[in-house]
């Protein structure tokens, strides 16, 4: 059975994952701070560096955690202390650790069980199929490589047919494939209305996927909205290059001129250049360097690290 | 059933069921030495299987197979991060505890179990009857529930629980509750001394007279209770970052 073949969830798009002003503190450390947003049916990429808090959102989500402050409700209902809540939430934990002494198929029907499915056995087979795990699924997990064993979590977690899927880092470790058929996958299950947050440091894993973004940064929610707003934001935020060449003063003039560019400086290091047209001034340091005579030994953008892309959310 | 069956196969992963067969015959390879390869007399089967029991079985073996299993059955999950997918199921935290328990409990108990029959088996005579094995047995066996209730909170609570249950077993019961007199009546070790003598039926008794029976059950049933309710009580109130 494919991905794709999965009864919609008639029920699934009344469900929604309200988030109300939720903080949560260990001692002195806040992990998440003051966040609010409400999830309904579909795709939601939880984006941030790491440390940023969205384990500890996904893990209050699923009840594995209580908030210590605000509230988090599934399906109108705290999901903390109510084992029930679980008949409508699935976990892939970020973990590898899986029960590697169990065979994958002896796993995913052990999930099964503890689900009190009706035909536990059929429901593990289908869940192996989504993720395209039928091959491998008499080995011991303990033989699976990383991606397996990410999908195996997969099926552990989806076979129960839950209406909020929660992924934390689903894509580590997988091959090209083995992430263009998990997207497959999650695609298929999103448009059948299922409340689906995956969680990611790289904004790139959610590109096509997500149509919700939520961006953390430092325990808060420093930005959100469709996909591609998000990504615009953090593409036309404002750069930093490093310039090198055989006249720096000549180029710095020249580049002055150019409307792309809103801050020069030099320095003995060569010419540090701000901008907020990434592409345009990119194009246009050759255009100048060719008309000035000046030859250009080097061009660095100073400020890709991640962190210093989702402190721009943050701070802007 | 399937907590059961995840606890049995969580328990002998790792070849544990190795470390259990050689605690299970530990006691044969010294009663069959004794038997054949030292000066064998009927009279002595008694007290040298007797004090094999008292000194060895239930002193040390018992209580070491309950720390092992004990405190494996949650803290196995705990330190690689397993547990979380017991926890995200339909599944009342209470239940989880109470299957594991008995998981361990009776694991423990049918290691020790064949310890204390294979020693009967290689000395068996007129003296020690069956009733001298049902003795030793039913101490085993409430041994084990009280040990497994202690040790399963120890692996739940601590990362160190094998440890501790280590320092417990030779600390408390094999060095305080033999040398002070008030701490055996909460010495699960001389627990088990009084029960195999009530059990025994005549068959086995020891020179000096143990924690009385009414002391025995009043104990251990509030000692399990107390440990069964720390357990389930600090499972409930288990959040995952307390593990990584």
């Amino acid at each position: 059975m494919s991905a794709v073949s999965r009864e919609p969830r008639a029920e699934s798009r009344e469900l929604s994952v309200q988030v109300t002003n939720v903080s949560r503190w260990y001692g002195n450390v806040v992990a998440v701070n003051d966040v609010t947003f409400t999830l309904t049916g579909g795709v939601t990429g939880l984006l941030g560096p790491n440390g940023a808090g969205k384990t500890t959102i996904l893990h209050m989500i699923a009840g594995l955690l209580r908030p210590s402050a605000g509230h988090v409700l599934v399906d109108g209902n705290p999901p903390a202390g109510d084992p029930t809540a679980y008949t409508k939430i699935g976990l892939i934990p970020e973990r590898e650790t899986v029960h590697d002494y169990l065979t994958g198929f002896e796993f995913v029907h052990a999930c099964a069980r503890l689900h009190s499915l009706p035909d536990a056995r059929a429901a593990a087979m289908q869940a192996i199929e989504l993720v395209d795990m039928a091959g491998p699924m008499n080995r011991r997990i303990q033989t699976y490589s990383k991606g397996m064993k990410q999908r195996i979590k997969v099926a552990g977690a989806m076979v129960h047919d839950p209406a909020v899927i929660l992924l934390d880092e689903p894509f580590n470790g997988m091959d090209p494939r083995q992430r263009m058929h998990m997207l497959e996958v999650l695609r298929s299950l999103g448009a059948q209305g299922r409340v689906i947050v995956i969680s990611s440091h790289i904004l790139e894993e959610l590109n096509d996927l997500a149509t919700n973004v939520l961006v953390m940064v430092s325990g808060r929610l420093a930005a959100s909205g469709h996909f591609r707003e998000i990504r615009k934001l953090m593409t036309d935020r404002p750069h930093t290059f490093r310039i090198r060449s055989n006249d720096d003063r000549k180029l710095a003039a020249a580049l002055l001129g150019d409307k792309s560019v809103f801050g020069v400086e030099l320095t003995a290091d060569g010419i540090m250049i701000r901008t907020g047209e990434r592409g345009t001034l990119t194009r246009n340091i050759a255009r100048t360097a060719r008309d000035t005579k000046v030859r250009v030994t080097e061009i660095r953008p100073t400020d890709e690290s991640l962190e210093s892309v989702f402190s721009y959310l943050v701070t802007r | 059933m399937t907590v059961a069956w995840l606890t049995w196969r969580q328990l002998f992963a790792r070849r544990r069921y190795w470390l259990a067969a050689a605690i299970a015959v530990l006691p044969f390879v010294f009663t069959f030495f004794y038997r054949f390869a030292s000066e064998d007399r009927e009279g002595d089967r008694l007290v040298f299987l007797m004090n094999l029991n008292k000194d060895l079985v239930l002193a040390v073996l018992l209580p070491i197979t309950a720390v092992i299993f004990g405190t494996t059955t949650f803290g196995g999950e705990v330190e690689d991060g397993t547990l979380i997918y017991l926890l995200v199921r339909p599944v009342n935290r209470w239940h989880v505890v109470l299957v594991k328990f008995l998981v361990a409990a009776l694991i423990t108990a049918a290691v020790i179990s064949v310890a204390v029959l294979l020693g009967w088996f290689a000395l068996r005579n007129a003296e020690l009857s069956w009733a001298f094995a049902k003795g030793f047995l039913v101490a085993t066996f409430i041994g084990a529930v009280l040990y497994c209730g202690i040790f399963s909170y120890l692996g739940l609570a601590t990362k160190r629980g094998l440890v501790i249950g280590l320092i417990y077993t030779i600390v408390f019961e094999n060095i305080l509750a033999r040398n002070l007199p008030g701490v055996k009546w909460l010495s699960v070790r001389e627990f088990t001394v009084s029960l195999a003598e009530w059990a025994g039926n005549g068959a086995v008794k020891w020179p000096t007279p143990g924690v009385p029976m009414t002391t025995v059950w009043v104990a251990g049933s509030i000692i399990l209770a107390v440990a069964l309710a720390a357990t389930m009580r600090r499972l409930a109130r288990y959040e995952l970052a307390e593990s990584q």
